[in-house]
């Protein structure tokens, strides 16, 4: 048998797996012949090496051999392999048979013939070619200048070079026939095997399309999309047939798209902001002017009409707050400050203000840790986010109850770790949208809740707080059943000295009725000297809603050498005397609680106009963390009622001597006005 | 020469009033005349007596949050005279309307707070009344 197969005329190797390889058996005399190479080249040889070993694109060249004995084995069928192999000018097909005992393969019989010969003629095209070319295709394909079409043999050398390859690629024909299409590729692609991957998956899968860039001849890229297709002919696989697009103008067009998205939304936003802004301002005074008109005696019909100009103002300063606070947010210009912030105040006070809106029906709950942390952080921007989801809780709870729960699950050497979550047992949110939820413009429409009034920007607004204050945001279902819950996070610096976090000890809060000192009369005598000096000249608004009230402050400030005092009943009434006398005020004393327009949301109207002028609020609140909430909503300082003279004399002197420096917040000690004082001259002060 | 005044510590009781605010007022005063501090007091008279008027109406219609917000327009000028137990029972009342107990912590339960406040304006009432009578006679002594 060995020698039969020894002597057999057509070329022939027998060849055994082992492993993953094949191993050279046997080699027949005819082909040592035809081949001129000796057994010794062969035998026991890798077949792989052994055939291509020679060849400098080797690992190019195996692959349509392999291809071709992996299918012949997984067949069990003959298999035809064309131009397997090349002996000086004569390419050689292999014909593949598998021998199989049972399931096991016993070895792979490759029988040797000359395939036709293929030789590539000027125009491009091959005379006599293996590869089925129409002559009319052929010339179609040659005048294609967009695309670069040309073939490849089965190991990948070009065959055929079109117009639009040249132009394209910027090889000439007779440069490029005959060489290897991986000259096109990258160095790092070729080291990866970019291109041997997309011979061998082409012959597995018919077709393979790739973008990505490819070189010239001159070195200089371009961005290509390109599509390799296996050709075969009668079953034979006899080459591949390759079309390059040149997409380098359409990838710049995407950069310059990208550029200018980027751009316009940049403009987007600054226009947003600018436009909110603007439009804050006289959304202020109409707001007031309509809280004064509802002050006034009014028919049934004319105050439904300004209620609802009321209301549906209020909305829209709603809506062009959250949209300056978004345009912020995105334009990466929100700056967050850092102070103390008193978390369970403020969580204590959102409560309080949504406990007046919930539904009837409804019960809130606060479960705070105990010994949550005074830390460092934005305390403006925590109310922020507590406000909306809190607030969000409120509005979406029909029934049941609200629970808000403030922990510090995770703590460091400089900072805490606060979790807030919201649990309410509202309708909760849809599976689907829950992924949304945070995203901007969201609002979220079931049938059996009427869209809400905003922007839908509120969660959004929250998300990015949250980020910038070094925490998330996130939600859950209610696992007790109906609901949600709402969590986030923030991260505050620890207070770095004790001392920062402690109240002032001249302050009001601690001690409203603190009677000055022996040691202090001395001082304020001179301080009274200093105050009548100025009083004259100075004008003063106070704000107050209690009749009893106004009489002695405006007493103890007539003591004091004031003559010019103006009193406004409420907030609405102070923001329209300022609006008709404008600015000439030198100090306002301002009442938090009062009806119409309490005290804040006339700070933030007087604020909002522009104005820096001094503002004192007076009020009887014994809470913790509303002096530094009064200190957020634009307010300089703050005066405990009831109102204590001396203090009342350090304030004004304090605030009055710098009246000329813009105003700013200041929780500092009040104890050293007099030195702010040097500058008045001596005649006043004596007089 | 006028007999010497009485002073108001003669008169008053410190756990009624905070002598240290009342004085303010009465330092106002000019020196020969009351005229300021009488106006203040007998203002916040009839000022009580209106509110605790309100308060009764409020009370009859269950409206909690006016009563709140009445508790706190009182407390702020008890406070201002220094009329310490009225000013802290027009605290409760103000707590107590917002759903809240003394210590300001929530207190959902709407009939208990209304059983509160009932309790709560009687005894400020109480506390008014002692404290009218004996700064009404400490002004007496002018007439």
């Amino acid at each position: 048998m060995s020698e039969i197969l020894d002597f057999l005329p057509v070329p022939t190797l027998v060849v055994q797996p082992l492993g993953d390889s094949y191993r050279i058996q046997r080699a027949s005399s005819g082909l040592l012949q035809a081949w001129d190479r000796t057994r010794e080249d062969l035998v026991d040889k890798d077949l792989f090496v052994a055939l291509y070993q020679a060849s400098r694109t080797a690992r190019f060249d195996r692959i349509p051999l392999a291809y071709a004995i992996e299918t012949a084995v997984a067949s069990r069928a003959l298999r035809l392999c064309h131009a397997a192999y090349i002996s000086g000018d004569d390419t050689w097909t292999a014909r593949i048979t598998p021998v199989h005992k049972e399931d096991d393969l016993l070895c792979l019989l490759l029988q040797w013939e000359k395939a036709e010969l293929h030789v590539a003629v000027p125009d491009g095209g091959m005379s006599q070619s293996w590869l089925p070319i129409d002559d009319a295709f052929r010339i179609l394909v040659h005048a294609v200048k967009d695309y670069a079409i040309f073939l490849l043999d089965t190991r990948g050398n070009v065959v055929t070079w079109n117009t639009g390859a040249e132009l394209n690629k910027g090889y000439k024909k007779e440069e490029i026939i005959g060489k290897h299409f991986s000259v096109f590729y990258s160095e790092e692609d070729l080291q990866r095997g970019k291109p041997d991957r997309a011979l061998e998956r082409c012959l597995r899968e018919g077709r393979v399309e790739d973008e990505g860039w490819r070189y010239r001849k001159d070195g200089s890229r371009f961005w290509a999309n390109v599509v390799i297709t296996a050709i075969y002919r009668n079953d034979i696989h006899v080459g591949f047939g390759k079309v390059t697009r040149n997409l380098n103008e359409r990838k710049e067009n995407e950069l310059r798209l990208v550029a200018a998205y980027e751009e316009s939304s940049r403009l987007k936003n600054d226009f947003l902001a600018n436009i909110s802004h603007e439009i804050r301002t006289p959304m202020h005074g109409m707001l007031s002017a309509c809280s004064l008109l509802l002050d006034t005696e009014l028919s049934e019909e004319q105050r439904e009409t300004a209620n609802l100009i009321d209301e549906s103002g209020r909305v829209l300063l709603q809506v062009i707050n959250d949209i300056l606070d978004y345009s912020k947010l995105a334009a990466g210009r929100f700056s967050v400050q850092s102070d103390v912030v008193d978390i369970a105040g403020i969580i204590t006070s959102v409560t309080r203000s949504v406990r007046t809106t919930l539904q009837p029906g409804v019960s809130m709950h606060l479960d705070l840790a105990p010994g949550l942390p005074k830390a460092m952080g934005d305390p403006i921007r925590y109310r922020q986010i507590a406000e909306n989801i809190i607030g969000n809780a409120g509005k979406f709870t029909e029934k049941g109850s609200i629970t808000v729960q403030v922990s510090v699950p995770a703590e460091d050497e400089t900072t805490h770790t606060l979790l807030t979550k919201v649990i309410d047992t509202g309708h909760g949110v849809p599976e689907d949208a829950a992924a949304k939820l945070f995203e901007p413009f969201t609002q979220l429409d079931t049938t059996y809740q009427k869209r809400r009034q905003g922007t839908g920007l509120g969660l959004s607004i929250s998300k990015s707080l949250c980020e910038l204050l070094g925490g998330d945001i996130g939600y859950e279902h209610n696992p007790e059943g109906q609901g949600s819950i709402f969590w986030f996070s923030v991260k505050l610096d620890k207070v770095k000295s004790p001392a920062t976090a402690t109240t002032d000890p001249t302050h009001g809060v601690d001690e409203p009725s603190r009677s000055p000192s022996k040691s202090q009369s001395g001082d304020a005598a001179v301080q009274l000297n200093l105050l009548r000096g100025i009083a004259r000249t100075k004008r003063i608004l106070a704000v107050e809603d209690n009749i009893i009230n106004q009489k002695v402050l405006v007493g103890m400030l007539h003591g004091f050498g004031f003559e010019d005092i103006t009193v406004a009943g409420d907030g609405s009434q102070a923001v329209s005397i300022l609006a008709s006398e404008g600015h000439v005020f030198d100090l306002i004393f301002m009442d938090i609680s009062m009806p119409v327009m309490n005290g804040y949301e006339a700070t933030v109207w007087i604020r909002s106009s522009g104005s820096s002028v001094p503002i004192i609020a007076m009020t009887a609140y014994a809470l913790k963390g509303d002096r530094e909430f009064c200190l957020e909503k634009g307010v300089d300082d703050y005066i405990a009622k009831p109102v204590n003279r001396q203090l009342l004399m350090q304030k004004l002197l304090k605030w009055l001597c710098r009246s000329d420096s813009p105003a700013h917040v200041n929780g500092e000690s009040t104890e050293e006005p007099a030195i702010d004082c040097q500058a008045i001259p001596q005649e006043l002060v004596e007089a | 020469m006028a007999p010497a005044e009485a002073q108001p510590d003669d008169i008053l009781d410190s756990s009624l009033v905070d002598l240290n605010t009342f004085n303010q007022i009465l330092e106002m005063d000019e020196p020969d005349d009351h005229e300021f501090s009488t106006s203040i007091v007998f203002g916040f008279f009839e000022q009580a007596q209106e509110t605790f008027d309100s308060m009764d109406a409020a009370l009859k219609e269950k409206d909690l949050e006016t009563l709140s917000s009445l508790g706190h327009f009182l407390k702020g000028s008890s406070a201002t005279i220094g009329l310490t137990k009225v000013r802290d029972g027009c605290e409760h009342i103000q707590r107590y309307g917002k759903l809240e107990n003394i210590d300001g912590s929530p207190e959902p339960d709407e009939d208990l707070c209304l059983e509160r406040l009932t309790e709560a304006i009687s005894t400020v009432k109480k506390d008014y009344e002692e404290v009218e009578t004996v700064l009404r006679k400490y002004y007496e002594q002018f007439d």
